[in-house]
């Protein structure tokens, strides 16, 4: 990676002299993926450039509608009324949990925030190819933003959950706290897949055909609808807990609905959103010279 | 791992201070998936297998060596490999053989890709100015003299959707040139909009060319090219066809443009000849009889 950038300007706006013009001689061969250290310091350096693009994402969302970003509340709110609808009222899940208005809500937020941040964040080098093609910046810019934009758009959300929360019952209490905890954890693990799923969509674009499916199934297997400790036999509970976006949900139930900590679910999201978030970041920049090529 | 490196370290360029980019022996190939309409017997003969990866070898093996000073045109016929291998240069697509060598990051002048139709003009400037690789206080800096230039200072908080064409393009040229990149890569058709932008977006450009190190102009505009460069490259088909001052190449290119097999055939050249005379003849006649009816009148009064 070439350290210095040359466009550097002095205060009168004048450009100064192109940076060693004349002195340096050494040639760098360009293309090349940088070393990881210089990758991450290049990442640093682009990091504005990465909050413009999600902030842009998240305020042209809804330009096109009469309501506007109120549709960043009243989309889950409908939501929400749909599944409590056939899954409360008419098949009736229930079974087992207090406050189902409450569970549901919780389940199917963090859900869909991780669904819609990776499938996104899959789809955001084929979407900004153009881009790849005119400028030169870590392509990690794209996926890192496009989680970003989902997590801002996802605290309207948020606030709606903890709303309904407190409105069908459940009083406030300082382990409350620790939803801003699970709130990092979480992008933490949606950025690693974001990256593991954009290089993968890049180089096998049907992968956006498949991922819906990989997420039908999580829906199912992370209990969004259900509560998994009273359907499912203790064998298969073991599965569910090694889920990473079960453990991400039902920490959330346990700080919402009991205000009870489980280590054990702790434990299983941090480490899988490390290990997504690590994991993630080597796959994506050992593909960095092929973005693009489409 | 040591010994490819070894390898690469022997391939490196002999160190000419004055040297700023050095291409030696570039490939660049695309993997692109058909999308033909096959014939009965070609779809049993590939076993229904319709969209094959097809390989297209965009640039075939160029090398050349540039200074500090000079001003590269290259030239080509439409889908010669000018704009990749101006991406190849500036590391968007890494060479699939050989190697590009550059002693600071090549900038392509263009922003385009980096705005978003449904922001206002002034997120646009913004999000533009950070994707070149500006900080947040040189956005500050920099914001009011990108508007002005663009002379958008009426409609910077408008959709960008809403913008005309020109008024646009003005906005892409206003903040592609608020940098200035060492090496700098122009892709055509810059000078945009109205006469009075126009002449403003040339003397910009000629002062990017006079700070940078070195300048690539991609061109259709032959008389530019002659005008402005100092040195012109040919690229035909992949391959780097001349290599020379802007008098020699020019000449060149334009003996190939129009060469003999641009010529029609000799029967369709005799076919069109003997119209030509018919028609001739044609209007002949009709002017003598036109010429004929009014002596008759005048003779009439």
């Amino acid at each position: 990676m070439l350290a210095s950038f040359p466009w550097r300007r002095d205060a009168t706006g004048r450009a100064t002299e192109t940076v060693g013009m004349a002195a340096q001689a050494t040639l760098e061969r360009l293309g090349d993926t940088p070393s990881s250290a210089d990758y991450l310091r290049a990442l640093w350096g682009r990091r504005q450039f990465a909050i413009a693009i999600a902030v842009g994402e998240v305020r042209s969302q809804h330009m096109n509608t009469a309501l506007g970003n109120v549709w960043l509340v009243l989309n889950p709110l409908l939501q929400m009324g749909v599944y409590y609808l056939v899954f409360g009222v008419i098949i009736g899940t229930d079974r087992g949990v207090d406050n189902f208005l409450a569970f549901l809500a919780v389940g199917v937020f963090l859900f869909h925030y991780t669904q819609r941040s990776i499938m996104a964040g899959a789809k955001s080098l084929l979407k900004n190819q153009g881009l790849i093609r005119s400028i030169q910046f870590p392509r990690a810019v794209l996926p890192l933003a496009t989680v970003l934009a989902h997590g801002l758009s996802f605290l309207p959300a948020a606030a709606v959950m903890i709303g309904i929360a407190l409105a069908t019952g459940e009083s406030l209490h300082w382990t409350w706290l620790l939803l801003v905890a699970l709130f990092a954890v979480q992008t933490v693990f949606n950025i690693g897949m974001a990256f593991i799923t954009a290089r993968m969509t890049d180089r096998f674009p049907d992968m956006q055909n498949v991922l819906p499916f990989v997420f039908r199934l999580l829906f199912y297997m992370s209990g969004v609808l259900f509560l998994a400790t009273r359907y499912v036999s203790a064998e298969t509970l073991v599965w569910f807990q090694l889920n990473p976006v079960y453990a991400m949900i039902s920490t959330g139930r346990g700080i919402i609905l009991e205000g009870t900590l489980n280590g054990v679910l702790w434990l299983s999201a941090g480490g899988w959103a490390i290990f997504a978030l690590v994991t993630g970041f080597f796959v994506f920049r050992a593909g960095e010279r092929d973005y693009g090529r489409g | 791992m040591a010994d490819t490196r070894q390898v690469v370290a022997d391939q490196q360029p002999a160190l000419d201070p004055a040297l700023t980019l050095v291409a030696q022996d570039a490939h660049v190939t695309y993997r692109v998936y058909e999308d033909r309409r096959a014939g009965l017997r070609e779809l049993v003969s590939s076993r229904g297998k319709l969209r094959a990866a097809r390989a297209i070898r965009a640039v075939k093996g160029v090398s050349f060596e540039a200074r500090a000073g000079e001003v590269i045109g290259v030239i080509g016929a439409n889908g010669s490999g000018k704009s990749t291998l101006l991406q190849a240069m500036a590391g968007l697509l890494p060479c699939t053989d050989g190697a590009v060598y550059a002693r600071s990051q090549p900038v392509i002048l263009g922003v385009g890709a980096a705005l978003q139709p449904l922001l206002s003009g002034r997120r646009n400037v913004e999000l533009g100015l950070l994707a070149l690789g500006a900080s947040q206080e040189q956005v500050e800096e920099q914001f009011d003299e990108v508007v002005e230039f663009s002379g958008l200072e009426g409609s910077i908080d408008l959709p960008m959707r809403t913008y005309s064409s020109g008024m646009k393009a003005r906005l892409h040229f206003a903040i592609a040139t608020s940098i200035q990149p060492d090496i700098l890569l122009i892709d055509e058709a810059l000078a945009v909009g109205d006469a009075d932008f126009r002449e403003r977006s040339e003397e910009r450009i000629r002062t990017l060319q006079a700070h940078a190190g070195t300048v690539f102009i991609v061109s259709h505009r032959l008389s530019e090219i002659q005008r402005t460069c100092t040195r012109v490259l040919w690229l035909c088909a992949g391959e780097l066809a001349a290599d020379g001052t802007p008098d020699e190449v020019l000449a060149q290119y334009r003996e190939w443009v129009g060469r003999p097999r641009n010529r029609p055939p000799r029967q369709q050249r005799q076919q069109r000849r003997r119209w030509r005379r018919r028609r001739q003849r044609h209007r002949e006649r009709r002017l003598a009889r036109r010429q004929q009816r009014r002596l008759r009148r005048q003779a009439g009064r």
